[in-house]
């Protein structure tokens, strides 16, 4: 009996109804102002401001219809898919690699080269546009992704270095002693035990980087001209006019655009999932 | 992730051929993406005319002078673009990006020097043709006015009159805001002063020979706090994208906003019918009327096609051009050519009419930009009720003075 | 209980494994190309723009003159103490409040018992995916009586809207509006790193803990928060370093002046209005005024990040 009651509090416990309530009370402020966004799509502009918060009275597709009606949109989706893939696939191997090394390499210069690296979050980009645009001009990237990648790459090596460095430095030691007695290489070591172990801190880099690179709409304003080239962000500011905005498509476009976000977000938080269980494992 | 990066890489390679420059193509760029179609019709005919191909790269407005002073610095900015007016035109000219308009065929001969003078740096050459001037109205919903018994008000007072009127009917007269921080100014009060101010009073002004704070001032400012109470409740948070919405959802009687809007007001989407007039002159001061040389269009002097955009340069100043323009110039972009060239019972005709036998004058502020944010928090102050008229004018008079004596 | 906490001493002061500078440069090296070709350089170049003026073709060495300017002159230095108060009160409503909730939430959603996680934690991300242009308007609208005061009254709401001036038209409240606009949108991103960081603590400590007897509560604050301090630390440099930054919602929400009344101008506004567009309408840039903006925050942001690495990071 008594054993009884104690396995169903357990279960009660496990049910976690008050961390239930906070999440289900967050969601809803999470995820009100997404409602009245998704609801905007299928309004026409005057119907956003006559009936704002309300459903359509007429629900209209014109919107989605105008969006799809023009093909040039699936090449700017294209180009900011492979711009934030490409960009975040190098901050990812460059950073971890980097990090590794840090994290192990303890010297006054190996902490220099760290700060460096984080030197570099603290002042905004934006202020080296003109050496970057002569950079890229050199290069002859101008009008091609080309002229991107090598920016968000570099704008994301200091986080990267910044947060990797951090979880490489907390894993546990005795992991590698035992791989390197086994007679596993440094870069064995790297690929084979510290990549798998920081997964968490690498989807998390590549989330934090994620969303200002999709969103990013300086460099490409001042980069890339050529239609084929354009991202989405930067394809918008067609509907934005000097007084008047389009604003029924641009909710819908970039409704449409926070979906490949989301869609990246759910396969790198994976890494999340699988970081629990590898825990679950260990402990 | 690797598999994801070897669809990505496999995916660009096969976009590599894809990206190649046409050759002998020009560019134009823009801060006016609302005009993509109609500018597109006009260099489709420009082609037409001369097998010339101009490719029209708008920007968006708010980063249009940001992007492509990065871009003429850079060496990569587009053969030609449009160019503001007055001071910000003239200092591109002045870092050497634009191709010097003195001799361009038809400059001298077919613009007066009033128009050439938003266009003229101060060394005397001129950095970019005239194409557009701008006004400002008083937008009316004709509706409401005639359920209301309402005529159009010739006088200050009448159109204070009106305001009362229609706020006593529970309609909220004007439909203006503060939260955009440009329109109360720009299309508000230069709307108003002409009224007020003749071109050569403006200009004893700027010299100093006349104090900000005179009479005449704190009257334009009294007259504009007299606005105020007619303002919308919150409009502290009205932008000016929002109060063209407003009016043109028929939630208020009027708006005073700029030539150029009359296109949307009038347009799909809304269902009203729109009248409009100049902001009136109080009794007993001669009416005057605003017209403000917009933009022009410069040809970049590091063009790789030198003589093609000299070409078109000149088909613009030329009456032929210009009147080709004056057809598809989107409605409420008043042409600088001295030359009738707009179409019978054409909107743009409309505007000039009002204008007729009028003191017209540019926005007074263009000369004086120090001016600009100061007078713009003098107006913020007086509608919150923070500024008395006189507090305005003796805090403006006193920037001025301080920039005179620099 | 610390014996396999966060270190690798073992690792890096054993005798086994321990190569030289020249041996970890091969895998610091390539980043550090990219970091310095793409960014410090041309960063650490532009800070030089503070000692001229002008723009491209006029540009002339004037020594100091901007940052005597900045702090001297009487419009420019009461712009920039007023954006620099301001960025310390929008860093504030982060720091408290935004990370704050990312602890609490992160804290939540590594129960492993608890289900809908993954659900929860990618509904507290979405909002990070939406352009902030959008979210901007959406608020805007929101927030402004004209719109919303009549539908929200109707369902006895009233009380979120603030008339007549709106929360974004009244100077007293526009910060504060801002500030938790941008702290809804970007709760996800601490919420994500701390789940990282909670994640990476070993079961065993936590499980012995409860054996002991330590309750929820003081399994978070005596195992779970001291466990992250180094995560904790590197979070509030990135808050820090990230809002002296910050842009874009002002951008969106208000104007490029931080209407009204200059309320809601931050640096990065601010930079931004005199470095790269210049002032409305004019739109002359002072690049040399915007550099010596940023290199004076930039001097400020080490000030407050340096202490803050030594004592939460590396303390072995």
């Amino acid at each position: 009996m008594a054993k009884e009651k104690k396995t169903r509090s357990l279960r009660i416990m496990n049910m976690h109804i008050p961390y239930h309530i906070i999440m289900i009370l967050w969601s809803f402020i999470a995820a009100f102002p997404l409602y009245f966004l998704i609801i905007n799509t299928f309004k026409v502009k005057k119907e956003i401001y006559t009936n704002f918060f309300g459903l359509p009275k007429k629900w209209t597709l014109e919107n989605y219809q105008a969006l799809f009606a023009n093909s040039d949109f699936f090449v700017y989706f294209r180009n900011s898919f492979l711009v934030v893939v490409i960009s975040l696939f190098m901050i990812l191997l460059l950073g971890s690699l980097a990090a590794f090394a840090l994290a192990h390499w303890r010297t006054r210069f190996s902490r220099a080269v760290y700060f460096f690296f984080v030197i570099g979050m603290m002042l905004p980009i934006k202020i080296a546009t003109i050496r970057l645009l002569q950079i890229m001009k050199a290069l002859n990237t101008l009008n091609t992704l080309f002229s991107l990648y090598p920016v968000y790459i570099a704008m994301g090596l200091p986080t990267a270095v910044f947060i990797l460095t951090e979880f490489v430095h907390g894993l546990p030691g005795e992991l590698y002693e035992a791989a390197y007695m086994d007679g596993a290489g440094r870069f064995k070591i790297w690929y084979k035990i510290v990549i798998p172990l920081i997964r968490p801190a690498l989807a998390t880099v590549a989330i934090y980087n994620l969303v200002p690179i999709w969103n990013d709409l300086w460099f490409p304003l001042i980069f890339i001209t050529k239609e084929s080239s354009k991202t989405v962000l930067l394809a918008v500011t067609r509907l934005q006019g000097q007084y008047t905005t389009d604003w029924p498509k641009v909710l819908t476009v970039l409704t449409m655009s926070a979906l490949p976000v989301i869609a990246l977000y759910l396969t790198m938080s994976k890494s999340f999932i699988k970081g629990l269980t590898a825990g679950a494992v260990k402990g | 992730m690797k598999k994801l990066l070897a669809i990505a890489l496999a995916a660009l390679m096969a976009l590599l051929p894809v990206m190649s420059l046409a050759e002998g193509e020009l560019t134009m760029g823009s801060w006016r993406t609302d005009d993509t179609e109609q500018v597109n019709a006009l260099l489709a005919k420009y082609e037409e005319l001369t097998g010339v191909k101009i490719v029209f790269q708008p920007t968006t407005s708010t980063q249009y002078n940001a992007t492509l002073r990065q871009q003429l610095d850079g060496g990569i900015g587009p053969d030609l673009f449009y160019s503001r007016t007055y001071t910000t035109g003239a200092e591109l000219y002045e870092n050497g990006f634009n191709v010097v308009c003195n001799d361009i065929p038809g400059v001298k001969e077919n613009f007066t020097e009033t128009a050439l003078d938003g266009f003229t740096a101060a060394d005397g050459n001129i950095f970019a043709i005239p194409f557009a001037a701008v006004s400002h109205f008083v937008y009316y919903n004709k509706q409401i006015f005639a359920d209301n018994g309402i005529e159009v008000p010739a006088t200050f007072e009448e159109f204070l009159a009106v305001c009362e009127k229609l706020k006593a009917a529970g309609i909220t007269p004007l439909s203006n805001g503060i939260a955009a921080n440009w329109d109360i100014l720009e299309c508000v009060l230069c709307g108003m002063v002409p009224n007020y101010i003749t071109a050569e009073e403006r200009v004893a002004y700027e010299k100093g020979e006349k104090k900000l704070n005179d009479e005449t001032w704190v009257k334009i400012y009294s007259d504009f706090a007299k606005l105020v109470p007619y303002l919308p409740e919150a409009f502290a948070s009205i932008d000016n994208d929002q109060a063209n919405v407003m009016f043109g959802l028929g939630q208020s009687a009027m708006l005073i906003d700029g030539s150029w809007s009359y296109g949307t007001l009038n347009g799909d989407d809304y269902d009203i019918d729109v009248g409009f007039f100049p902001v009136p002159a109080p009794e007993g001061n001669a009416p005057g009327f605003s017209l403000h040389p917009d933009f022009g269009i410069a040809g970049n002097a590091a063009s790789a096609h030198p003589e093609e955009v000299k070409a078109f340069l000149a088909w613009l100043a030329s009456v032929d051009g210009a009147k080709i323009t004056a057809e598809v110039i989107p409605e409420g972009f008043l042409p600088l050519i001295n030359a009738d060239v707009a179409p019978e019972g054409s909107i743009i005709a409309e505007m000039n009419a009002q204008g007729e036998g009028k003191n017209a004058d540019r926005r007074f502020v263009w000369n004086m930009m120090a001016l600009y944010t100061p007078i713009v928090e003098q107006l913020n102050a007086i509608c919150r009720g923070e500024q008395t008229p006189e507090g305005a004018a003796d805090a403006v008079n006193a920037v001025w003075e301080a920039e005179l004596a620099k | 209980m610390t014996a396999k906490s966060r270190t690798s001493r073992a690792f890096q002061g054993g005798k086994t494994i321990r190569p030289g500078g020249i041996y970890w440069m091969r895998y610091v090296i390539p980043a550090l190309v990219f970091y310095v070709v793409f960014m410090a350089y041309p960063m650490l170049d532009s800070i030089r723009l503070s000692l001229y003026e002008g723009t491209a073709g006029t540009r002339t060495y004037v020594g100091l003159a901007n940052y005597v300017r900045l702090f001297t002159d009487e419009v420019v230095s009461k712009r920039f103490w007023n954006a620099f108060f301001n960025n310390w009160i929008f860093f504030a409503y982060h720091m408290i409040l935004q990370n704050a909730l990312g602890i609490t939430f992160a804290a939540i959603l590594t129960n492993r018992t608890m289900r809908g996680r993954q659900f929860y934690q990618t509904l507290i991300f979405i909002p990070c995916t939406v352009a902030v242009l959008v979210t901007g308007y959406l608020f805007k609208i929101m927030m402004n009586p004209q719109w919303s005061k009549a539908p929200l009254e109707a369902v006895k709401l009233g009380f979120l809207v603030h008339s007549p001036s709106g929360w974004l038209g009244d100077p007293g409240t526009a910060l504060s509006a801002v500030s938790l606009v941008s702290v809804w949108q970007w709760v996800g991103i601490p919420t994500m790193m701390f789940v990282a960081a909670f994640q990476g603590i070993d079961d065993d400590l936590i499980e012995a803990a409860s054996i002991e007897g330590a309750n929820a509560w003081q399994q978070f604050t005596r195992i779970r928060i001291p466990l992250i301090i180094p995560v904790i630390g590197m979070v509030a440099i990135m808050t820090f370093v990230a809002n002296f930054n910050a842009f874009d919602v002002v951008f969106a929400m208000e104007t490029l002046d931080g209407a009204p009344d200059y309320s809601t101008d931050l640096i990065g506004t601010l930079f931004y209005r005199y470095g790269v567009a210049g002032q409305h309408p004019v739109g002359i840039p002072e690049p040399g005024v915007g550099s010596a903006i940023s290199t004076s925050i930039f001097a400020m942001l080490l000030c407050g990040v340096i202490p803050t690495l030594v004592k939460t990071q590396g303390k072995e």
